[in-house]
């Protein structure tokens, strides 16, 4: 036992003695001029995480090639340095050390990222706390930028401990994205203006009888907030939708065919799938391949992806997809400058890109304007730059064809537009392509609609 | 007074004497006055985000071994981790309780939940109990989620701290991990700790011996589950923010790694494997993009091969281990250090 | 109570009860045989998948042929697996093989990570865009080949454990290992071949699995818990039990979650396996205590 206790103190003192050597060769030296920090917060082990990473890397190249960004305090241009942050499956728990060790340790100036909406809440805590501009490229919840006093803390309730009373600390919080009540509007807009009319004329239906939606979802955050965004509009607008049936199963399930057969019982108009990929993808597929539930089905802008593209295979054909950055519906392209990211990417990675690397692309450029218009580094007067952007719209297309965030109680975010896509079948390339079926316009870009609503060929329509 | 009581507080009483004469008294001694003093000297995060994790693992693991040291491998130790993180917090928040007493009362909880589910699993042999305990965990899983209009378990929620991040929650961690594993040591040390050995070596003539083994292997859970509990209260409030991955597998099979690592069944196989398995996750990451740079182009299906690279090095690590050093880790630093130590005495004896 | 809607609920129960049964059958022979549990035998299924994912992609091969080939090199995977781990932790305390299958996990999960990437594949069906007709609203397609490939599976295992020599060999090992090491059966040989069989039963439910179901490098936890959930059920070291057990898994998730909602799926599963090891710590089907 003794030899065992004398290990204990040699250990320790090693350790002790490796992490303050460790330590200290992390520490940066302050020159005055240097390259600019920016953290991505990116999850390695997701495929979403990695497509943030490579448009991350390839904007990053892009401004560096261009000659960098220049700060006028330094009187000269500097390169942007890419410092990744794993935070493995983006989870709270292994996103706040990494993200902590960013801004402590590395000192970034400024982060950029996000994918998951708890791990979002629970990582930014961090920035917030040392006043690090950080654009948030992923987390559906509008509480990332909400919780503050700003936002009436999001309309939660006295006491909870979501909220943020920092107010200072959340106006470095930006959120460049779409959060579940811009897309959850989209859907079921679509469903009573598109739909509706399009069945009542088609099976002769009596104008009082509601759309009968299904809703299928992930039992998470992200899953409940859809649902919960989509009824609430429903009923805020009068929509003439009836949420026929609702039904989550857990985030780890791999095969739908009893929620399905569920589903199906309720006979429904169309089915309403949050998930991920993967899932939705299956789903799908189950849906028509094994339940023979012949419905529309339309998925959530996060499966915008090559993979779901490749795991639909035939059974995308004429179904449904949400979005805001479609780099499958052309070429040509709604705007210019996705033909180039589109062209670029491809170049570089061998595949087409997906939907979340897209707002991460951005965001990199908001953040090199910035620093560029406020001539320096300097936390605050970033955040200041920020929030007066007025940028032209990059990949993702705005109401006003700028990139603007509010100051209102929609705290620091953009206003995106989504739009609906379908899926057509493409002999050439043996896979689905899309085509966006609504809305008509965008103030940004004008006309956004390509080709009509079509209902699918084995369409079967709810009972009446 | 029960004789046996009294004999066995005496022994306790011996036993404590003639360790503080030892030489190993003033070794620990001085190891804890390098642990106590150094942090003020070093950063924030180091301290946050390195060093007390390895503390609250040190408990955590520490709680696996002693319900490993009886013969039953759980693989569902998260399950604890969480309920005492949950309820911990959760008690503090909506009762307006203080984060302390929240923190005990959490892994009595813990721990009773412990009993019950120890009661299913001790007529259990290893790999039905293994799966078992899996299976509880994703029970309990399933409740915290279903019951998140009561538990907030899925979108998360910040926890409340009991003393401030960094130096005073380090040294706080430090009195409960001290304090923690002292008592585990003392239980393993005991005569409680000699029926667990017996059961695990061979649980029928353990049994042939008159030795209540359903008991002991019940204590085993109920006591490893109470720390599992009080490990996730400090986990809980080290990261600030709980959420439903807290139940994650991964934490199910980290205590394992660690105790496997450190070497299992000893007292500081778990300390020594909490401390190199913490380093390798906060310091390792850092050479990720140097790693990608390397070797990145014979792998073009991943963006960066620094983190499957990693973790596939700590799996064949583990597979060494088990194999080449069932023992762990610390018989191979106790070799070093003797060899140095012997050359250093030859080198004064020259 | 019993609706239309049920009663096929149940049936998909079935069907999926047979990837999991042909799962659950190759570690079940592995633990009859060397009474060792493998914790990573749903990765071996998962590396099956990609590896019929590749020869199909790649090369072009049907995917029902490339389940051969799975069979094929995940067997050898496996002896590689039996030569260099598990066989130096066998007989020593069984938390090693455990810790073994562990570091397995670990391994498998990311050497497939990085050579196929985190993005979810499937095996593209030989059938799609087909559609053949067998009769009256009976339609071929990749579940009912599946069944009848699992059907084939057994039966070809049955014949070779009763009418072989291996098999003859592997069925003493399985009863009494030191007798037969007496009675000259190299008991060496045998593990080695077992566990190749089981492996490659691995690989063939992961070639399965990937023609029907979507997969990524993390599917292969879940699998082994409900293969081993089937075996716990059905009694350790039967065959015939696995199958029922398979069965009797599959109806009795897919009736949870038919009624109870799908977040209760795993949790459900889970509580009847409890249930059972606690009335029958050896399992429903289980003789032998061990």
């Amino acid at each position: 036992m003794q030899k065992s206790l004398i290990v204990i103190v040699v250990v320790a003192i090693v350790v002790v003695a490796g992490v303050v050597a460790a330590w200290q060769l992390t520490q940066v030296p302050s020159a005055e001029a240097r390259k600019i920090k920016i953290g991505l917060v990116a999850g390695y082990q997701l495929a979403e995480g990695q497509d943030m990473d490579r448009a991350a890397k390839l904007a990053v190249k892009e401004i560096n090639d261009a000659g960098g960004v220049y700060v006028s305090e330094w009187h000269t241009s500097v390169e942007i340095e890419l410092v990744t942050i794993n935070t493995e499956n983006d989870s709270p728990d292994k996103s706040l050390g990494p993200v902590t060790q960013a801004v402590e340790e590395e000192q970034v100036d400024l982060l950029i990222g996000g994918y998951t909406s708890s791990g979002t809440l629970a990582n930014q805590k961090v920035a917030i706390d040392n006043k690090v501009p950080y654009i948030i490229t992923g987390a559906s919840s509008s509480l990332v930028t909400r919780r503050g006093p700003q936002a009436n803390y999001g309309n939660l309730p006295e006491g909870s401990e979501l909220r943020v009373d920092d107010a200072e600390g959340m106006s470095y919080m930006f959120h460049y994205c779409t959060t579940t009540a811009d897309y959850s509007a989209t859907v079921v807009k679509f469903f009573a203006e598109e739909m509706k009319p399009l069945l009542d004329s088609t099976y002769e239906f009596d104008d009082a009888r509601n759309l009968r939606l299904a809703i299928l979802y992930r039992d998470d955050a992200f899953g409940k907030g859809v649902v919960a965004d989509s009824k609430a509009i429903i009923e805020a607008e009068n929509l003439p939708i009836d949420v026929v049936i609702e039904r989550n199963y857990p985030t780890t399930a791999t095969n739908f065919q009893t929620d399905l057969t569920a589903v199906k019982a309720a006979n429904p108009d169309a089915v309403y799938v949050v998930d991920f990929i993967a899932n939705t993808a299956e789903i799908i597929k189950e849906g028509q391949a094994d339940v023979g539930l012949n419905t529309v089905y339309i998925a959530v802008e996060c499966c915008e992806d090559p993979a779901f593209y490749t795991l639909l295979g035939e059974y995308g054909s004429e179904q449904l997809l949400e979005s805001k950055f479609a780099p499958y519906a052309g070429p040509p392209y709604y705007l210019e400058s996705i033909a180039t990211y589109v062209t670029n990417y491809q170049a570089a990675y061998n595949t087409l890109p997906g939907m979340m690397g897209a707002d991460t692309y951005d965001a990199f450029y908001i953040a090199a304007d910035a620093i560029e218009r406020a001539g320096t580094v300097d936390k605050a007067a970033v955040r200041d730059a920020i929030e007066s952007c007025a940028m032209d719209q990059k990949l993702i297309i705005t109401e006003t064809g700028k990139i603007e965030f509010s100051t209102g109680t929609d705290y620091h975010e953009i206003a995106p537009v989504t739009f609906i896509e379908q899926l057509v079948w493409n002999t050439d390339v043996n896979e689905c392509r899309s085509v966006i079926v609504y809305p008509a316009t965008a103030s940004g870009v004008g006309t956004l609609k390509q080709e009509n609503f079509v209902l699918p060929t084995a369409y079967e329509p709810g009972s009446p | 007074m029960n004789q046996t009581l009294i004999n066995s507080l005496g022994s306790i009483k011996r036993k404590i004497v003639n360790f503080s004469r030892s030489q190993k008294f003033y070794l620990i001694l001085a190891a804890m006055a390098i642990v106590v003093i150094l942090p003020p000297f070093l950063s924030n995060y180091v301290v946050s985000e390195v060093l007390t994790p390895m503390l609250i693992f040190a408990i955590y693991a520490s709680s696996w071994n002693l319900l490993a040291s009886s013969g039953q491998g759980s693989l569902g130790h998260a399950a604890f981790l969480g309920i005492g993180g949950f309820v911990s917090a959760l008690i503090a928040i909506k009762l307006g309780i203080p984060p302390i007493i929240a923190l005990f009362l959490g892994s009595l909880l813990s721990s009773a939940i412990g009993f019950l589910i120890g009661l299913t699993c001790v007529r259990l042999k290893a790999w039905f109990l293994a799966m078992v305990t899996f299976g509880f965990s994703v029970i309990i899983v399933t409740i915290f989620s279903e019951l998140d209009d009561f538990t907030g378990a899925i979108m998360g929620f910040p926890t409340p701290l009991i003393v401030d991040r960094g130096l005073p929650f380090y040294y706080m961690s430090f009195a409960f991990a001290a304090i923690s594993i002292l008592a585990m040591y003392l239980v393993m040390k005991s005569k409680i700790g000699l029926a667990f050995k017996a059961i695990h070596q061979n649980e029928l003539e353990a049994k042939m011996v008159g030795i209540n083994t359903g008991k002991y292997r019940l204590i085993a859970f109920v006591i490893s589950t109470f720390f599992a509990g009080l490990a996730g209260g400090l986990f809980a409030q080290s990261i600030r923010y709980i959420h439903v991955s807290v139940f994650d597998p991964y934490y199910s099979f980290l205590p394992l790694m660690m105790c496997v690592i450190g070497g299992l069944g000893t007292i500081e196989g778990p300390i020594i494997g909490s401390a190199i398995i913490v380093t390798i996750d906060s310091y390792l990451p850092r050479i990720d993009d140097a790693l990608h740079g390397l070797v990145g182009s014979i792998f073009p299906a991943v963006s960066n091969v620094g983190p499957p690279l990693r973790t596939l090095g700590l799996g064949l690590f583990l597979l060494v281990i088990v194999i080449f050093a069932p023992k762990g880790v610390t018989p191979l630093i106790k070799k070093t250090y003797n060899y140095l130590r012997n050359s250093l005495k030859e080198e004064k004896s020259k | 109570m019993i609706t239309p809607e049920l009663i096929q609920a149940l049936l998909w129960g079935v069907a999926y009860g047979c990837i999991y049964i042909l799962l659950a059958t190759g570690l079940n022979i592995i633990f009859g045989v060397m009474k060792l549990v493998n914790f990573a035998h749903g990765q071996l299924l998962m590396i099956g998948a990609y590896i019929a994912f590749t020869v199909a992609t790649v090369f072009g091969l049907n995917a029902y042929l490339a389940i051969l080939v799975a069979m094929g090199a995940v067997a050898l995977i496996g002896i590689g697996v039996e030569r260099f781990t598990f066989r130096k932790v066998l007989g020593t305390d069984k938390l090693n093989e455990i810790f073994v299958s562990l570091g397995l996990i670990y391994v498998f999960e990311n050497a497939a990570v990085l050579l196929w990437g985190h993005t979810a594949r499937q095996i593209p069906s030989p059938l799609q865009g087909l559609q053949l007709s067998i009769g009256e609203g009976l339609e071929i397609n990749d579940r009912l080949l599946a069944i009848v490939i699992v059907i084939v599976i057994l039966v070809s295992l049955f014949l070779l454990l009763k009418k072989t020599k291996i098999g003859l060999a592997m069925r003493a090992t399985s009863q009494k290992s030191t007798a037969s090491m007496l009675m000259g059966v190299n008991i060496e040989k045998v593990y080695v071949f077992t566990f190749a069989l089981g492996a490659a039963l691995a690989g063939a439910s992961g070639a399965l699995y990937g023609i029907i179901f979507n997969f990524s490098p993390t599917i292969g936890a879940l699998p082994t818990i409900k293969a081993f959930a089937i075996i716990i059920i059905g009694g350790l070291g039967s065959i015939p039990g696995a199958i029922i057990g398979g069965l009797l898994y599959g109806i009795a998730e897919n009736t949870a979650v038919y009624f109870l909602g799908g977040v209760w799926r795993d949790a459900i599963a889970f509580a009847l396996l409890i249930i059972v090891l606690v009335i029958r710590p050896t399992g429903i089907f289980g003789e032998k205590g061990e």
